[in-house]
């Protein structure tokens, strides 16, 4: 068997450990890494994101890992009712308050603004010499919502470290507090009565569990395929509290599709999704990287997605690169997605209209540029341009709504960017 | 001048020759000697009992043909754990990390393919049968390794003779050069480390050996630092249907590989460095020489 590689590098520091010689990095540092992430959608939300990652070696090969997020975000997204030819009043979340939406145009919820701050700890450590054991802490806490998790998961190195395989779980606990307290499902918002919202309780919650299997496997020197294999269920609260749906006029008319009332969304209270993903990694003799994922995700709702990554890291001089990458995404609707429900139908069970469970694609398309020469410091700076599409003018439209843009399109540009240091 | 003297424990000579103390000793079944950069009998006695005595702790310490010792009862105790104490602890995991360096070739439970592997000429080759029946005791793999304990499947045994010999001499550099101000040359069996130059600024040399000619120096090589080691032995092959054998047993095989050269001598910042990439460029066969350009070190390889 041929060896191909340069061993001297990892050598001596294997034998400098056995000699008791000092090596390069004796005393160990906190690898910092930072970022900042500016998110915006045309006409939409838009979101900042500062984030701050720390890593030390506390022993051979054990890592305490620590990262602290924040995320402020403003503007407004779709409610999910439908436009209509005249002005629309809705009541604000709170029910203290009303909002007016102009004609034809989208409805959103304008008062949407919160902070998230979220802090999670990781702690990497072998437990054999080709055993590894990751135990982590997440705990998030926006304006309305607040969640804690904790995760294990083992890794285990075979055939001579070019297999590993990986096992891990993950429990989550969410409160859900929404802003005036949950709305009762199916309820008529209706700004005119009082109150005009109905209420279902102050607190919601739910859990979600997660089970990863994972296989990664080294080709060759310069290969790699991973596999992974997650299984996830949610139980509990799993409604948004602000989203709702048109009940529209059915009747041949004038008014045909114009709204007559909006129901709060009510969807079913357990999810469960499985998710299959795999990518396979090349570096290139010139030692540029070549990374092509795909990931293909099932639920119990009906939304079946598929999810394809290509990216291309070209390496420059002097420890400069530059990577190109695109992302598709498509996604089937939720069973009990509905773009509107017609006046006189019986109201179903369970129905939304959020956009994010319906039909659509997404595409990004972006390119990072950046520097990665030396570990002490590097920086990268990341700008993405991401297209959301669905069907704006499906066949179930009716009267007025077959005029109405029923699926508009978002558009986002993502800019960030990275530094990292040793401290 | 030369001074013979006689300690009690463990033997050695001192003599005086050109500037030079040189202490002789035997160790690891290898003749050994220490070169001083100085004329002080007094602190050749000194370096003499350091180094000595450092070789001689790490061969009774380590050795797999010493009884009771630490190697002997991992040894005999399959399907137990023994104790390692950090010395220990140190090297098995080094052990290890090379194994996975070498993608398995350096393996140091390929021992016991000396059992049917006699390298002396009056020994047959072994049938593949004897072979087949070797190898599912073979491969580091499959011993349990936790931090500080090692457990031997039954059948299984460990040989630390593959890094013993230049681990030591890295020990024994690093006792000498804390301690004492001239240069100082240590080789135990041709694996060689220095201290540093010598007072005069000149540099040590020296003499590779040529297999062919035994007792005679055939090139000379010229240290300023750090250490050389050799692997190979130009009297130990197996002629068989016409294919020269060296005595370089590849673990994964259980056979000799084939085109190895007749020996390699690399140099390396520590002797422990210069030794296993030296062995590992002997089990590349005919791909010796592309393996050490690559490792980017100095070497010399002899076919």
């Amino acid at each position: 068997m041929q060896l191909k590689r340069k061993l001297t590098g990892a050598l001596s520091l294997a034998s400098c450990s056995l000699l008791g010689l000092p090596t390069a990095q004796a005393e160990s540092q906190w690898d910092i890494e930072t970022a900042v992430m500016y998110y915006s959608e045309k006409d939409r939300v838009t979101a900042i994101e500062p984030i701050l990652g720390m890593k030390k070696e506390l022993s051979d090969d054990e890592f305490l890992k620590l990262k602290f997020t924040l995320d402020s975000l403003t503007g407004a997204s779709a409610s999910g009712a439908v436009p209509s030819t005249q002005v629309q009043t809705f009541s604000t979340p709170s029910g203290n308050d009303t909002y007016v939406v102009a004609a034809n145009e989208t409805p959103l919820d304008p008062t949407f603004f919160d902070t998230r701050a979220q802090f999670s700890l990781g702690w990497d450590k072998p437990i054999k010499r080709t055993l590894r054991r990751n135990l982590g802490f997440n705990i998030s806490k926006e304006y309305d919502f607040t969640s804690i998790a904790g995760n294990a998961s083992w890794t285990w190195d075979t055939n001579l470290r070019n297999t590993s395989y990986t096992i891990g779980a993950n429990i989550e606990l969410d409160w859900i507090e929404p802003e005036g307290g949950a709305p009762l499902p199916l309820s008529s918002q209706d700004p005119d009565s009082s109150p005009p919202i109905l209420r279902d309780g102050d607190s919601k919650q739910k859990q979600v569990y997660d089970l990863l299997l994972g296989v990664t496997q080294i080709i060759d020197r310069s290969s790699l395929v991973q596999f992974n294999l997650s299984l996830s269920l949610a139980d509990g609260y799993l409604n948004d509290p602000y989203k709702l749906v048109s009940v529209v006029d059915s009747t041949a008319g004038p008014n045909e599709g114009e709204p007559v009332d909006q129901i709060y969304e009510n969807r079913p209270d357990t999810r469960q999704r499985s998710a299959l993903y795999s990518r396979y990694k090349k570096q290139l003799t010139n030692r540029d990287i070549f990374s092509i994922s795909y990931r293909f995700m099932s639920d119990d709702w009906g939304i079946d997605s598929h999810t394809v990554d290509v990216s291309y890291r070209w390496r420059l001089n002097n420890g400069y690169f530059i990577q190109p990458g695109i992302r598709y995404y498509e996604q089937s609707a939720a069973h009990f997605y509905r773009y509107f429900l017609l006046d006189g139908d019986a109201i179903p069970g369970t129905v939304t209209a959020d956009y994010r469970l319906g039909e659509l694609t997404t595409q990004t398309i972006g390119v990072k540029f950046g520097y990665s020469g030396n570990k002490n410091n590097n920086w990268s700076i990341r700008l993405e341009r991401y297209t959301q599409s669905g069907e704006s003018h499906p066949d179930v439209a009716i009267g007025q709504l077959v005029n109405q843009n029923l699926y508009p399109d978002v558009d986002a540009t993502i800019i960030q960017f990275n530094y990292a240091f040793l401290w | 001048m030369v001074i013979e003297v006689k300690e009690s424990m463990p033997d050695f000579s001192i003599s005086i020759d050109n500037r030079i103390t040189r202490i002789r000793f035997r160790c690891m079944a290898s003749p050994c000697e220490v070169l001083i950069d100085s004329q002080d009998l007094a602190l050749a006695h000194e370096i003499a009992a350091c180094a000595v005595g450092e070789a001689t702790r790490i061969e009774h310490k380590f050795s797999r043909y010493l009884d009771g010792n630490l190697i002997y009862q991992i040894n005999h105790s399959p399907g137990e754990f023994v104790e390692l104490d950090a010395e220990a602890d140190r090297l098995i995991a080094f052990a290890f990390q090379c194994y996975d360096l070498s993608e398995g070739l350096f393996d140091i439970t390929s021992g016991i393919l000396q059992k049917i592997w006699r390298f002396d000429g009056k020994h047959p080759v072994p049938t593949q049968r004897q072979v087949d029946e070797l190898l599912p005791f073979i491969g580091l793999d499959r011993i349990s390794y936790d931090k500080k304990r090692l457990k031997l499947p039954e059948g299984m045994q460990i040989d630390l003779g593959g890094i013993g010999k230049e681990y030591a001499v890295d020990q024994i550099t690093g006792l000498l050069r804390n301690q004492y101000k001239p240069g100082i040359l240590i080789n135990l069996g041709g694996d060689i480390a220095i201290t540093g130059m010598r007072q005069s600024g000149e540099q040590w040399f020296i003499g590779i050996e040529d297999p062919d000619r035994s007792q005679q120096a055939s090139s000379m090589l010229k240290m300023r630092r750090g250490a050389i080691a050799t692997s190979g032995d130009a009297n130990r092959y197996i002629l068989h249907r016409g294919k020269r054998y060296g005595h370089i047993l590849n673990p994964k095989t259980g056979w000799p590989v084939e085109g190895s050269p007749r020996s390699v001598t690399v140099g390396a910042d520590t002797c422990t460095d210069a030794g296993i990439i030296a062995t590992l460029a002997m089990l590349q066969g005919k791909y010796a020489e592309e393996f050490l350009e690559r490792q980017g070190l100095k070497y010399h390889c002899h076919r």
